[in-house]
């Protein structure tokens, strides 16, 4: 008996019960501390990982760990150097016997993610292969090899994986005529196939009519399929009615489609009015989605206007029962918002999350229709719709507030920085995830009234009507509709909103309680400085910015202060991960013509400041020259990127010299650094890149060499 | 292959019987050819080199000693064709490196068959009689913003001063890439480059130099390769290109690529103007006295040749 045991510790808990909970934990750092507590907890940790990625130097692969044996989720895309052709560079006698014994490492792996810059990679990968893998990712951002014979890319891989479930290719470049024929020649394996991603962002020109046919009659079973294509009618291959005729008719059983136009991917701001009209009419949308009972998400991102669609939409909501994600790209007239009657998408009431690009007739009265309609949705995306005001979108942000967490707001016109910051001010203290773009307007009055509401006598009123009831300053405004009633929400929920009624004229404080994320898109030459002032003072949850800095420098003045703002930042006191995209941020490199500026200094007025945030984590695209293909560091970027001692990880999407990554090592912390050039085309050769390889693993042997006191 | 070729990212690519070998100035590296190279992979043995200091090689490897002089990379450009085994080549260099294409063919003229120089100067101070394109208070500004990058780098600070900072135009066409190195090297790189004055030497060289010019060099103003034409002791011949900036096989290569291609085709005939002008190199440098106007005349002529 333990009696003189005063404490169990979680020890003597029984294998069984630890696995379970070990099974739980999914944090990487937690797991790896764990191991090191006992023997015991070291086996249990390593029999519970099932998901592993792995971040070496491709040179050291013979020393791959082998404790990992139960890990199932393999991602070695990562490794050193970035873009590595595993197995590849050179070819040696070694090669089949280092791929055996990354297999050996893993032997129960189902599902890999993997760089194939050859396809010799794979060959060798799959030549003893895993007889349980199931799901497969590609990724590959550099060109593809010349001379390469079509399908080379994929021939070995069905021919040996007969039951691979699932396809990722969408960060894989490839030749979209690579892929059909090399499925219709392996029906056997397709037929196991129920996700096939082919999403590639890299694509210029997309999958065409065809080859989209030739996929889904080769992958009858799909249940995901997401594809590149073409929507314009000026095209050869252009997707109209037949190839959605033929999507329903060959994969019946899809729960997931999702068609986009290349023209999305390179511009994905888009302009609102591409006038050319798709050729998709009514019957054939309406078709498409009788075909397909169990959709649970729908995409169809068209680039070009479909017209009309109200009534097709409402096919939607009756034949696709499951229906809770979609997303429409120019899609015209999706809820005509007559009366008080509900059409169009606004009768899908099921939907948890709807995106709306650029559709130019969706008016508030269309939003406030949406949110009475659609009362469950937790996440909405609006952009490129000039018709949309502060007004409505406030409506329909109250009549969401019980499910709405997500929102997104871009290019919208009447719909400036603080103007969105105000129109959520109802639901400010529930949105854990927002996007917004920083447009600053002159004469923003930031005092704005909060007013009584009442949701129980809405069902009568109609758009014009509900608008008003939210939108007025003046509290207390009393008419018969608008007696305070109890909410049937909930009395927590009233009682927030009764306290914050009690001041009148003032907002009901600024914290946006549950913000964990927040998403900003800016263009080059505006200050981020204002982004508190404008509403978002108070974000005491906030971990993680995503900042996307887009525009042209060429020809732009030198900026009149010497920072872009990011040290404003500090104000959010748990802020630790960032992204900062300047990739779309375009200039000069060296050849800027006399007077203009060059990228280093606009690099210098991005980052200045960044050292003041405690960032745990930063990805970061540099500003790029198209003219010659470069993304790269410049000497003051490093050293302001130097300053942030705090930093963990750092990840560059881009290029630099090896001189700027030994800056690097002087942040203390500092375990995971990579150049990443994951835009196409990555810089294939010496010609046009800086880092080379050897001072690739010089730097990353120096980052290694440091002690580590975590 | 050997720690020469490791140290400084040789490449020799393409095909033919004879080498061209392209070094490039100093803050960028090799490939600040990329345009180029293509149009003449298929008819040579193109060598690519990047010099040591340039953001693609070791940082270990650079020595101040060697490299606080011009001859530093003179060495390395022969250990490198010795290593290749080149026993005749076409030497293209950009900047400063077409220098030190100078100084290594005056200690091994056999080596070079030809010299290209893009955008080269002999000296950037201006002196009496003589119009470098910077004067000592540029220079000044340039060297404390320089010193103050180091000071930042050495105490683990940002290095800031970019060469947009500058005052001078001339200094901010010159030194944007000096300002993309190491701020250690850069301090090193750039008293060597505005301390040296390559003069005195010129009429040293025996090998035909061919030297391209841009138009509008705020950094080599075109009255330096009037002098290099004249104070060469081969023979030269000079074309001034319509370009824009320092550096014009990035900025703009349809008008450089084919300037470049026409000097490496063919070579200097001996003419009667030719002639001419080697009377002049017997002469000092009051013959530089040529105003503008007749001077830019004559290099119409040398470009109609």
């Amino acid at each position: 008996m333990v009696g003189n045991n005063l404490a169990t510790s979680v020890t003597q808990l029984p294998e069984e019960i630890l696995s379970k909970v070990f099974a739980g934990i999914t944090h990487t750092r937690t797991r790896n501390s764990l191991s090191l507590v006992c023997q015991s907890f070291y086996r249990l940790e390593r029999k519970t990982r099932t998901s592993l990625t792995l971040r070496g130097n491709a040179r050291d692969l013979y020393r791959i760990p082998t404790s990992f044996t139960h890990v199932t989720n393999l991602d070695v895309s990562l490794l050193s150097p970035w873009g590595h052709a595993l197995f590849c560079s050179p070819i040696t006698a070694d090669s089949p016997l280092l791929a055996q014994r990354l297999r050996n490492a893993f032997p129960r792996v189902t599902s890999l993610t993997l760089y194939v810059r050859h396809p010799q990679t794979l060959q060798l990968l799959l030549f003893n292969h895993w007889p349980d893998l199931r799901q497969l990712r590609l990724v590959r951002w550099h060109q593809r090899p010349q001379g390469l014979q079509p399908g080379s890319d994929f021939a070995a891989l069905f021919s040996r994986c007969r039951s691979l479930t699932s396809l990722d290719l969408s960060s894989f470049y490839h030749w979209p005529e690579d892929l059909p024929p090399v499925l219709s020649a392996n029906t056997a394996a397709t037929a196991s196939l129920r996700r096939l991603n082919l999403l590639t962002t890299s694509f210029t020109e997309g999958f065409k009519s065809n080859q989209i046919e030739s996929i889904t009659s080769s992958c009858p079973n799909l249940e995901h399929f997401l594809v590149a294509c073409n929507f314009d009618p000026r095209y050869i291959g252009f997707v109209g009615d037949e190839t959605l005729f033929a999507i329903a008719s060959n994969c019946p059983k899809l729960k997931l489609l999702h068609m986009a136009d290349t023209s999305s991917f390179t511009n994905p701001r888009g302009d609102e009015e591409a006038g050319e009209d798709a050729r998709l009419n009514r019957g054939t949308l309406e078709a498409l989605f009788s075909g397909l009972p169990l959709l649970e998400e729908l995409v169809l991102d068209v680039c070009k206007n479909v017209t009309e669609s109200s009534v097709s939409l409402e096919m939607l909501s009756s034949k696709c029962p499951n229906l809770k994600v979609v997303k429409l790209g120019q899609f015209q007239g999706i809820c005509l918002a007559i009366g008080s009657r509900l059409d169009g998408i606004a009768l899908c009431h099921g939907l948890r999350s709807l995106s709306v690009n650029n559709c130019g007739d969706l008016d508030d009265m269309g939003l406030i229709e949406i949110g009475r309609g659609c009362s469950r949705l937790v996440k909405f995306e609006i952009q490129g719709c000039k018709l949309v005001t502060e007004k409505g979108l406030r409506t329909m942000a109250c009549l969401l507030r019980r499910t709405l967490i997500d929102v997104k707001v871009a290019s919208c016109v009447n719909l400036d920085a603080a103007a969105t910051l105000r129109a959520f001010e109802p639901i400010q203290d529930r949105i854990e995830r927002l996007h917004f773009d920083c447009v600053w307007k002159e004469n923003d009055n930031f005092g704005h009234g909060f007013c009584n509401f009442d949701l129980n006598a809405l069902d009568g009123l109609n758009g014009s009507e509900l608008m008003d009831s939210f939108g007025r300053d003046e509290c207390g405004e009393d008419t018969s509709n608008r007696k305070r009633q109890k909410c049937v929400y909930g009395s927590e929920a009233d009682d927030s909103f009764l306290q914050s009624n009690g001041n009148s004229n003032g907002y009901y404080g600024n914290s946006w309680d549950k913000l964990q994320y927040l998403s900003l898109w800016i263009k080059v030459g505006d200050l981020l400085t204002q982004l508190p002032s404008a509403g978002l003072e108070d974000c005491p949850n906030l971990e993680e910015i995503c900042i996307k800095v887009e525009g042209d420098c060429r020809g732009q003045p030198k900026p009149a202060v010497s920072e872009f703002g990011l040290s404003i930042l500090a104000c959010y006191p748990q802020l630790s991960k960032m992204q900062l995209d300047c990739g779309d941020t375009k200039g000069f490199v060296y050849t800027a013509p006399s007077g203009q500026m060059d990228l280093s200094l606009w690099e210098r007025f991005f980052l200045n400041g960044i050292g003041s945030l405690s960032l745990n984590e930063l990805h970061y695209w540099p500003p790029q020259d198209e003219d010659v293909n470069q993304r790269c560091l410049s000497l003051p970027a490093a050293g302001l990127l130097q300053e942030c001692y705090t930093l963990r990880k750092l990840f560059i999407h881009g290029t630099t010299h090896e001189h700027f990554m030994n800056f690097f090592l002087k942040i203390p912390n500092l375990r995971d650094v990579q150049l990443r050039e994951d835009y196409y085309p990555a810089p294939e050769n010496d010609m046009s890149t800086e880092m080379r390889v050897g001072s690739c693993s010089r730097f990353e042997d120096a980052l290694n060499r440091r002690q580590i006191c975590d | 292959m050997g720690i020469v070729e490791e140290a400084h990212n040789v490449k020799v690519l393409g095909k033919g019987n004879r080498y061209i070998v392209l070094a490039h100035g100093f803050g960028t590296d090799q490939s600040v050819w990329k345009h180029f190279v293509p149009n003449i992979v298929d008819d040579f043995r193109v060598v690519l080199y990047d010099n040591m200091g340039a953001g693609t090689t070791n940082p270990e490897y650079f020595d101040s000693e060697r490299y606080s002089s011009l001859e530093g990379y003179a060495y390395d450009l022969l250990a490198i064709l010795e290593e290749i085994g080149i026993d005749s080549c076409i030497f293209v260099g950009h900047s400063v490196s077409a220098m030190i294409g100078v100084i290594a063919s005056i200690s091994r003229p056999d080596l070079f068959h030809k010299l290209i120089m893009v955008s080269s100067s002999p000296r950037y101070l201006n002196d009496v009689n003589y119009f470098g394109g910077f004067e000592q208070e540029d220079l000044n500004q340039l060297f404390k913003a320089i010193a103050d990058n180091y000071k930042a780098w050495c105490f683990g600070f940002a290095p800031l001063a970019v060469g947009g900072d500058m005052d001078s135009v001339a200094v901010q066409e010159f030194s944007r890439t000096l300002f993309n190195m190491r701020p250690d090297i850069a301090l090193i790189v750039s008293r060597t480059i505005f301390q040296s004055d390559m003069r005195q030497i010129l009429n040293l060289v025996t090998v035909p130099c061919h030297i391209i010019q841009a138009e509008k060099d705020m950094a080599v103003p075109v009255m330096v390769s009037e002098y290099l034409h004249q104070h060469l002791g081969g023979p030269s011949i000079v074309e001034v290109m319509a370009t824009d900036g320092h550096l014009p096989q990035l900025s703009s290569p349809d008008i450089v690529i084919p300037v470049l291609l026409k000097h490496i085709q063919l070579n200097i005939e001996s003419t009667s103007c030719q002639r001419n002008y080697n009377t002049f190199q017997n002469q000092d440098a009051s013959s530089t006295k040529a105003t503008n106007a007749e001077t830019s005349s004559l290099m119409k002529m040398e470009a109609d040749l």
